[in-house]
């Protein structure tokens, strides 16, 4: 059995083979597809209207956020630090308290109805937060008891997602002893453990290698695929939420700059670009490029290197690079590659996701 | 009614799970366990003894013997409780403490399941204490009732000064700056408590401090309650006539003081957690 097989199993809980049945039956996940644009009628798990949330000290760490969450959907929630996701989360998990606006998680009001807010929802948070005077089975125990899952039904959600997240094996091992990724998969497990409606995810994958990774996002995935749980996440791994997500918001300062699918995203940048390595100041050479009638986005810079998205790659691109080429640019290097959110993400914040700044060439 | 009785079964489900939680952390290692009973068992055997040896009391009607074996039990329950401080702050620079705050319980529930928890070992430290002492030879004049007094003043003063130290640690964030207030507000106040001498030899003034500390009015009912007509000290208090009326003005402030502490101790514990 393979992990998603195992994920699926473990995520249905009593329902077995007759659950997963249930779930192969479910509609179609809903495509949301145009300008982020999602019907406020009921279907929303997570209804967000005009959050804001001022610390101590006048800092606006939200600005009046809105958005919804269908039922089923993997919502992806970037931005640099600072941006705001973690005081969202924090909000929609009842432990950041708003300062206006509303949030509802699961039809529950995240103020007044916390406790039911907090029965329907799992949380893996950024940091590792285990129990690390215990082993990762008693650490799920616990969880299980806390959200009051019946001891049988436990024990087999348990094994489950034990063996989902290959962590049986260490499994009454000392937290203390697990590597970082194995504490990250045993932190998603313990917050699927009690089936939750709604799963938030605070950067998931943060500070692990590429491998491990690769198999959070897996897990994820299998996730989508079998089980009608409502993700949240935050990330700053852009290409990753590309991967996963059904729709992105991307957040910067305290407000949402763009919220729709990845695709569309990056639909409206252009789907391709070419990408330059330059000796010189980029400053220098965009006038040369502006003079060459590009008819796509306008350039992105970041350091040293000049994105060009096109509304037409394949067709644009070569005779562009001539162009280029042709005007002695000294290039490092230049070739042709799909746009990413992480150029999207530039072009909505004038910032790459890590807070470097970029900038924009061209009329903005 | 039926929403009530789901909250009651959601307070207590959620404080008793994590209260077999903090027992646990409590009891995970061996030298937790033997940290707990030493300092009981060393006074008990060797320091009572030595105490009453050598000073031999201040009332030929007092075993002084017995008198400090009460004491003890007035200074390892805050100790316990201030000791525990350092787990509040462990949970919430790097352990579960997120995990519980988005976990279906009251928040109320996290620190009174420790409070409760503390008052547990407490009462295991207090059994070893009166064990040891009978063994050793103390000379307890009591009966049930005397002890449901004691005990009364034992339980309010491991909550009273249990929420002082979530209180303290939740306030100064910090174990390095957490613990050298262990000793100064767990332990000092015992020494003006009439642990070991009775409070009218204190000096004027600090004698009214004494007054306003739960230590003295819950050693005195303790002492009321093991060591039935034979100890002044609720007489140095009240300064009245009846040891039962005394007692219960004593215990009537006891559990204002724990009241309040526990009501201040859980309003930090929101404040600090939730931004």
């Amino acid at each position: 059995m393979n992990v998603k097989d195992e994920l699926a199993r473990a995520t249905m809980g009593e329902h077995g083979e007759e659950g997963r049945k249930m779930r192969r039956d479910l509609p179609p996940r809903p495509a949301h597809e145009g300008l982020g644009e999602v019907p406020g009628d009921s279907g929303a798990v997570v209804s967000v209207q005009h959050l804001r949330k001022t610390y101590p000290g006048d800092v606006e760490a939200l600005k009046g956020v809105s958005f919804e969450v269908q039922e089923g959907e993997i919502f992806g929630m970037l931005g640099p630090n600072g941006a705001g996701k973690t005081t969202t989360m924090g909000i929609l998990t009842t432990t950041v308290r708003p300062s206006s606006g509303s949030a509802v998680v699961a039809g529950h009001d995240v103020v007044r109805e916390a406790l039911a807010v907090r029965q329907a929802i799992g949380v893996a948070f950024q940091e590792s937060v285990l129990d690390n005077d215990f082993s990762g089975l008693d650490n799920l125990r616990l969880h299980a008891r806390l959200w009051r899952v019946p001891r049988v039904e436990a024990d087999q959600r348990i094994a489950g997602l034990l063996e989902a997240m290959e962590l049986t094996e260490r499994a009454r091992d000392g937290v203390r002893t697990l590597s970082g990724g194995m504490r990250r998969r045993l932190e998603i497990a313990r917050a699927l453990l009690s089936n939750p409606r709604v799963l938030f995810l605070d950067e998931p994958t943060l500070g692990l290698d590429p491998a491990v990774r690769q198999g959070i996002w897996e897990s994820i995935e299998a996730l989508r695929l079998r089980s009608r749980i409502t993700v949240v996440l935050s990330t700053h791994y852009l290409e990753e939420a590309e991967r996963v997500c059904d729709r992105v918001a991307i957040i910067h300062q305290g407000r949402i700059v763009a919220l729709d699918t990845p695709k569309a995203l990056l639909k409206s940048l252009g789907e391709e670009a070419v990408e330059l390595k330059v000796e010189d100041d980029p400053a220098t050479v965009l006038p040369v490029l502006a003079g060459l009638g590009l008819n796509g986005s306008p350039p992105l810079v970041m350091g040293k290197t000049i994105t060009i998205p096109l509304t037409d790659g394949p067709t644009q691109a070569p005779s562009l690079m001539d162009r280029i080429r042709g005007q002695g640019i000294a290039a490092r290097a230049m070739g042709i590659r799909r746009t990413t959110l992480n150029d999207a993400f530039l072009r909505l914040t004038g910032a790459g996701v890590d807070g470097e700044d970029g900038q924009l060439g061209g009329n903005q | 009614m039926i929403r009530t009785a789901s909250t009651i079964r959601t307070a207590s489900l959620g404080t008793f799970t994590l209260y077999k939680r903090r027992l646990a952390v409590a009891t995970k290692t061996a030298s937790g366990i033997a940290g707990t009973m030493t300092l009981p068992v060393l006074w008990v055997l060797i320091i009572a003894p030595a105490l009453a040896s050598a000073l031999g009391g201040f009332n030929p009607s007092i075993d002084y013997f017995t008198y400090v074996v009460v004491a003890q039990v007035a200074l390892i329950v805050p100790f316990t409780s201030m000791f525990s401080g350092i787990n509040v702050i462990v949970d919430k620079e790097f352990g579960i403490l997120r995990e519980f705050l988005v976990a279906p319980v009251f928040r109320a529930s996290i620190p009174l399941a420790n409070a409760l928890a503390v008052l547990t070992i407490a009462l295991v430290q207090v059994a070893l204490i009166v064990g040891l002492g009978t063994a050793r030879g103390a000379e307890f004049n009591t009966s049930p009732t005397g002890v449901l007094w004691f005990l009364a003043a034992v339980a309010l003063l491991s909550l009273t000064t249990y929420a002082v130290a979530e209180f303290l640690a939740l306030a100064v964030g910090r174990q390095e700056a957490f613990g050298p207030l262990i000793p100064a507000v767990g332990v000092t106040p015992w020494f003006l408590a009439g642990s070991l001498f009775p409070l009218n030899v204190l000096p004027p003034g600090v004698e009214q401090v004494a007054l306003a500390s739960p230590w003295t009015h819950a050693l005195a009912v303790m002492r009321y309650g093991l060591m039935e007509n034979t100890d002044p000290g609720l007489a140095n208090i009240w300064h009245m006539n009846s040891e039962l009326l005394m007692a219960a003005l004593s215990l009537g402030v006891l559990m204002l003081m724990t009241l309040g502490a526990l009501t201040l101790a859980v309003w930090v514990f929101n404040r600090k957690t939730m931004a």
